[in-house]
């Protein structure tokens, strides 16, 4: 009992993922200036901004349903910490809670912040919000099939559905990882449209629907939203380097090491694209997504289950 | 009363990311250039933690250009009254401090302090970056003297 609440709040729960996702937005943010020639913010920033928010006013729009408004941030942040406790950090051969179908699990855990930026935006009863509102939603259903198939991939030909299992597969089998590379490209395209950025950040445009759904949002649930993205860019680089990514050590402090190693990798990549591309329009994005993204998944799929069936 | 250590974060946090929202009350579009152009890559103000926020509901900080005319005098009050406490106001450019040379026309209700109170007054036609950035500087001073002064 007392283990399993040290796991879900302190590590590698709520306060670890806390701080590391905080650390995440300020190498996101400092290497993105130094892409643009820029010197960038101190390393204490995201820190900061968090304080800062944490003590300012909250103001809640009249026409917004109270209740409703004020959870969907605690909404956000809880789905995304509980999708973290289900991935591998430091072990993937003695994982923490893992069990078969973990991996839909956690995507599923996944797309419920999108839908609390969607409810947030629309119970906002502000027309930024709105416009921000159904633009998420609507990009949620290009982004999510090709995320699902490009992570679900790798899943068919290692015959497991658990994480751990994936990693342990292609552990064993490290010359596999190099048929999962279409997949790998899929997932991190895919991703920064679940994550919000830029090419993808159109649920947000600042410079055109001022900053869509989070519009009204102020104060201590900007604060949990703005945390709820962080955490969620951490989940998702840490999914994406478990299942594409899976070189392992047995110590578990070397583990970790290998893990922080990992996710830094992701990040990035993720910066490069983010600083390197400006936003597309919607229907771009919906275009490119069922258009490219798709098929290359779906033939992903067909690649890994031939590759399956040959081995079999 | 001292405070503590929570008071003294939050307190911390509001020196190191003054979020801005810029408006334009009526300005020839001078000072605002000046203003875009403190927010470039050149200049560089995330240095200080500042960010340019869309709406006043994430804003810290209200970067005012131009004399406020009748017509947006009273969206000037609405967008002050739709930040959240607590909130700073910067005057940009001789206009905004004062009204400058339009100060008396038909039009005009004068500078930014005549409808909101104002914390910092940035003289100049136009503004430099460097008087911009350097005012921001001034105002967290003057933001972290008054909140030792409280403790």
């Amino acid at each position: 009992m007392l283990t399993a609440l040290f796991h879900i709040v302190i590590f590698p729960g709520l306060l670890f993922l806390g701080v590391y996702a905080l650390f995440f937005a300020f190498l996101d943010r400092k290497l993105y200036a130094r892409l643009q020639n820029r010197v960038g913010p101190p390393w204490f920033q995201p820190f900061a901004d968090f304080c800062k928010l944490i003590g300012k006013e909250t103001i809640i729009p009249e026409g917004a349903d109270r209740r409703v408004f004020v959870s969907l941030p605690v909404f956000a942040l809880a789905a995304v910490t509980a999708a973290f406790i289900y991935v591998p950090v430091w072990s993937i051969t003695h994982p923490l809670y893992s069990f078969e179908g973990d991996l839909i699990v956690v995507l599923y855990l996944l797309t419920i912040p999108t839908l609390c930026f969607f409810l947030g935006g629309w119970y906002s009863t502000s027309l930024y919000a709105t416009i921000g509102a159904v633009r998420a939603l609507t990009q949620l259903f290009s982004y999510e099939v090709p995320l699902f198939m490009a992570l679900l991939a790798p899943a068919i030909l290692a015959g497991t559905w658990s994480i751990a299992g994936i990693s342990a597969y292609y552990a064993a089998h490290p010359l596999y990882i190099l048929i999962n590379i279409p997949a790998f490209v899929v997932a991190m395209v895919a991703c920064q449209g679940k994550l919000e950025r830029v090419p993808f950040d159109l649920p947000e445009a600042e410079t055109e629907i001022v900053s869509g759904t989070f519009v009204e949002y102020s104060g201590r649930l900007l604060a949990i939203f703005k945390m709820a993205i962080d955490c969620e860019l951490v989940v998702v680089a840490a999914l994406i380097s478990a299942i594409f990514l899976p070189f392992y050590a047995a110590n578990p402090c070397l583990g970790f090491l290998l893990f922080v190693v990992k996710t830094l990798i992701i990040l990035v990549l993720l910066c490069l694209f983010r600083a390197s591309m400006a936003r597309v329009r919607i229907e771009q994005m919906v275009m490119f997504c069922w258009k490219i993204l798709t098929p290359l998944a779906i033939i992903q799929i067909i690649v890994n289950l031939l590759v399956r069936g040959s081995l079999a | 009363m001292s405070k503590n250590f929570f008071e003294k974060a939050v307190d911390w946090g509001r020196r190191k990311s003054p979020w801005i929202i810029h408006f334009n009350a009526g300005a020839c579009n001078g000072c605002d250039i000046e203003v875009v152009d403190a927010l470039t890559p050149r200049y560089d103000v995330e240095r200080l933690g500042l960010l340019q926020q869309g709406t006043p509901r994430h804003a810290d900080v209200l970067v005012c250009t131009g004399a406020v005319t009748l017509q947006t005098k009273d969206r000037l009050k609405q967008i002050y009254e739709q930040m959240p406490e607590p909130k700073f106001v910067l005057a940009v450019g001789t206009c905004a401090c004062s009204g400058g040379i339009f100060d008396g026309c038909y039009c005009v209700n004068g500078g930014i302090d005549s409808v909101i109170p104002v914390d910092a007054y940035i003289p100049g036609c136009a503004a430099r970056p460097e008087a911009i950035i350097d005012a921001v500087v001034k105002l967290l001073t003057a933001l972290e003297q008054s909140q030792k002064a409280t403790e």
